[in-house]
């Protein structure tokens, strides 16, 4: 962290581009020092182009990556994301953070993880799941879900393929629809209708979930189904997280601050928390 | 003890000779405003409420908090004028007061911090009471600390606490003499006075705010009634001493190769305050956004950081335009309908 | 858009007051004309080309000629930006929307009022075409058509305000209209201004147009409670929000 000001963005390199989708690019960054971003996984960083502004941004790759870089998986929504779209290899941006609250591994240690990710939701669990698939003797079984709206918005699917293929991990995938036209032998349905199929033990699961706002209730509405306890579900929340450091009051849920106590929350925390969900 | 007559001389030579600006209490129109002094005599320390409180000294309505370079990256910068802060009453002290722990809280806010560390808080106690105001019920109406100097009228001569080393230093070209009993007791007379100087009242003691607001959450029927006529102006939070939500904006140059990123004072009572990336509104109805207000100063800031976030200066309901805004008759009719 | 892209200024019906703004800009315009190449702007030079990325339109729409002329700009440009507000809101022009079009007509023109073909409304010109941004003001903030520019040089969305002229009322520590005894459309009208009139001891008059989730009916009955009939209220609001409040009954 800048020791002068809290808002003085770190300089940082665009080491390499990946294109997702159409409107997703993933982005590999290393900051100027040569230091690695030492987050979270779940934790989220200031992104900021000079003369743009800028943007909060879920960090999509673990902490236990090989060499200082991280990586962003990034939608051009707004202006700044826009702007980091049009931007090249070796490009400079600006980074501050890690910031908030990011998944606690400890919790997850010794546990059957389920993963449930809907759209660009993957991001952020994109972060962990490497985590766990990097330390794998610390975790129990796993089981990924994951839902887009079409076949042409599915991220990282070089890696879907290597995660399917690993033992010990289950990967379920649907599309809510799909065009006429496109190739697509998966299942077709929103996300929830593949929680049925999944085995899990409620007793020694424990979920993080991530999609956009509407996913969560129907999500929920499935596990308690499975019997399992609010207490073992970790949401990732978006919010507009403008200074990043629980003092601009855009990222406000209730009296949470989403750039503090989150952007990963705890279901038990936040189920009756009106603006959460 | 300073006569009236010395004091306006230490002044106009703190204005004169001092490195600091000088600021304090002025008029504009028929209300008041803090500001730059000229000359000791336009300070007028007998006045009931200033628009904005003296926050704006340390956290400006619009800062630069980075310069940037597009090829060279981001320069962190904080502007500071040393200042010497003439007559701030005793509900906006316990706000800065608020203020500095917000800033402080686990990351430094060095651009408010600095500026805070780089000014003298010279208090004064109420003579005259606004009518919208009701410090009396918050406990703000008096503060025995968190200023550098106090001040307090008591006929021909000002009565000084000393709060700080700062306020000490300050007092050293000053002509002040040695309190007496008399002194001492028209002092006490007079913060106990002024208690009973309002007009506006809070019917429950503040301490049951948080309470109170849990319970009355959910009542949105109650929420949607009083919010029917809310602009979403947003005045309220702007004259608020104790909000500090804020919005960041790059400004460039028109060469496009170099700027500043600028905060600006922003307000939950806004439209758009809550808005995400892809436009969705997470408080896109008038009366969230209202509540939401009344539940910050009386209940979420008061979970974080143990204070009741309403220190009674009463801007806000003499500032709202429909007249929907001033606390007292909000949480009183809370009371009322939630037993 | 690769290299500097091409800007172009138009007029319909309007007073030209809006480029006379960006005219004024002085030693700004060196800068200006280094990030945009103007290849036709009538008040300041006499060469013209259809050529252009960014129309900048001024004035509204007041009849079927104008109207072609505008749809001929949208055709050829790929941004088009109303300048000022008889362009983005119908602005002074639309007055009259509320009026008796013969008596209107007569009343400028006498006796040769049929040898100018009027529509009986004036029209924003995003009523006849799709308009990608808008400076808003009567006339335009400088400061606000420059950013606007820089944002369309960077290929970024300008941040136009959607919050009322209150916000910055209470930034620069004005004392409101209403507690001078006055009556203002502020409270209702798009910011952006740094709310010029009032901290000149005037009110807002709504140049800039309606926010787009005004709470007007509580601003009328705010307006009748400080003492002004409704008919009075009728005319703060028709000044400038005629065509305004107009297109919002359709929606």
């Amino acid at each position: 962290m800048n020791r002068h000001s809290i808002y003085e963005p770190e300089n940082a390199k665009i080491l390499n581009i990946r294109e997702q989708t159409e409107k997703e690019k993933l982005f590999e960054i290393e900051l100027e020092s040569g230091e690695p971003l030492d987050h979270d996984p779940g934790q989220f960083v200031e992104l900021s182009i000079a003369g743009v502004g800028e943007a909060p941004i879920s960090i999509t790759s673990s902490p236990t990556k090989e060499g200082a870089s991280f990586e962003l998986c990034v939608r051009a929504v707004g202006n700044v994301t826009n702007a980091l779209h049009n931007l090249k290899i070796n490009d400079e941006v600006g980074i501050r953070g890690p910031f908030g609250t990011g998944f606690d591994v400890e919790e997850f240690k010794g546990r059957d993880v389920l993963f449930i990710g809907g759209g660009l939701g993957l991001a952020p669990l994109r972060s962990l799941i490497n985590y766990v698939i990097d330390r794998r003797d610390e975790f129990g079984k796993t089981a990924i879900l994951y839902g887009c709206r079409e076949p042409c918005e599915i991220l990282y699917e070089d890696e879907l393929d290597q995660w399917d293929e690993m033992t010990n991990m289950d990967l379920h995938q649907t599309v809510d629809r799909c065009p006429e036209g496109v190739c697509w032998e998966g299942n077709i349905g929103v996300i929830t209708t593949l929680i049925p199929h999944v085995d899990f033990d409620p007793d020694t699961t424990i979920a993080a979930v991530c999609g956009p706002p509407i996913m969560y209730r129907f999500v929920m509405e499935e596990l308690k189904n499975r019997n399992l306890p609010d207490e073992q579900v970790f949401l990732s929340l978006e919010r507009r997280m403008k200074c990043g450091v629980g003092k601009c009051g855009h990222c406000q849920i209730d009296g949470l601050y989403t750039c503090q106590e989150g952007p990963v929350f705890n279901y038990a925390d936040v189920k009756d928390v009106e603006e959460a969900l | 003890m300073i006569s009236k007559e010395d004091f306006e001389a230490f002044v106009e030579r703190l204005v004169k000779e001092d490195h600091r600006e000088v600021v304090g209490v002025q008029e504009k129109g028929d209300k008041f405003v803090f500001d730059e002094l000229k000359a000791a005599k336009d300070l007028r320390l007998d006045y009931d409420v200033t628009i904005l409180p003296p926050k704006k000294y340390f956290m400006p309505q619009r800062e630069t908090l980075v310069k940037y370079k597009v090829k060279d990256g981001h320069k962190a910068v904080n502007e500071i004028t040393p200042r010497i802060i003439l007559g701030i009453h005793p509900y906006d002290l316990e706000a800065i007061r608020q203020m500095d722990k917000v800033f402080s809280d686990t990351y430094e806010d060095k651009n408010y911090l600095k500026k805070r560390e780089a000014s003298v808080l010279v208090g004064v106690n109420i003579e005259n009471v606004s009518e919208w105001c009701f410090a009396g019920s918050m406990g703000t109406s008096t503060i025995e600390e968190h200023y550098d100097l106090m001040l307090t009228d008591i006929g021909d001569k000002y009565a000084i606490e000393i709060g700080s080393e700062k306020g000490f230093e300050l007092l050293d070209e000053a002509d002040v003499m040695e309190a007496s009993e008399d002194d001492i007791s028209a002092v006490k007379k007079k913060k106990e006075g002024v208690k009973e100087k309002f007009e506006k009242k809070l019917d429950l003691p503040p301490e049951e705010l948080p309470i109170l607001l849990e319970r009355s959450y959910g009542n949105t029927d109650f929420w949607k009634e009083h919010s029917e006529k809310c602009y979403s102006c947003g005045s309220c939070n702007l004259v608020c001493p104790t909000c500090y939500c804020f919005d960041v904006k790059d400004f460039n140059e028109l060469t496009l190769d170099e700027g500043e990123r600028i905060r600006q004072w922003d307000g939950c009572l806004l439209e758009e305050f809550a808005i995400v990336a892809g436009d969705e509104n997470f408080r896109e109805n008038r009366y969230q956004r209202y509540r939401h207000r009344f539940m910050r100063k009386g209940r979420y800031i008061h979970d974080r950081f143990g204070d009741i976030a309403c220190v009674g200066c009463g801007r806000c309901g003499s500032h709202c335009v429909p007249d929907i805004a001033d606390p007292t008759e909000i949480y009183n009719d809370l009371k009322e309908v939630t037993k | 858009m690769s290299g500097k892209p091409k800007a172009a200024f138009f007029d319909l019906a309007g007073c030209e007051g809006d480029q006379l703004q960006i005219a004024n800009l002085e030693e700004k315009v060196l800068d200006l004309i280094n990030i945009v190449e103007v290849v036709s702007f009538r008040e300041i030079m006499k060469e013209h080309s259809d050529d252009y990325d960014i129309a900048f339109i001024e004035g509204s729409v007041t009849n079927d000629h104008l109207a072609e002329r505008l749809e001929e700009i949208r055709e050829n440009a790929s941004i088009v930006v109303g300048l000022g507000s008889c362009a983005t809101i119908g602005g002074i022009n639309s007055i009259r929307n509320s009026q008796d079009h013969e008596e209107v007509k007569h009343r400028v023109y006498g006796d040769q009022a049929d040898l100018f073909p009027s529509w009986d409304k004036a029209k924003a010109i995003e009523d006849v075409i799709k308009v990608d941004y808008h400076v808003h003001g009567c006339p335009i903030d400088r400061d606000e058509f420059i950013h606007v520019v820089e944002s369309l040089v960077l290929g970024k969305d300008p941040e136009i305000p959607n919050y009322p002229v209150c916000v910055e009322c209470k930034l620069n520590e004005n004392i409101c209209a209403f507690e001078r005894d006055e009556f203002c459309v502020g409270p209702v009208t798009r910011a952006g201004c740094d709310s010029c009139c009032v901290n000149e001891g005037t009110i807002c008059w709504g140049c800039r147009g309606l926010i787009d989730n005004p709470n007007d009916d509580a601003h009328s009955d705010v307006l009748e409670e400080y003492g002004l009939s409704a008919e009075e209220v009728m005319k703060k609001f028709n000044l400038y929000f005629g065509w305004q409040q107009e297109a919002r009954k359709d929606e």
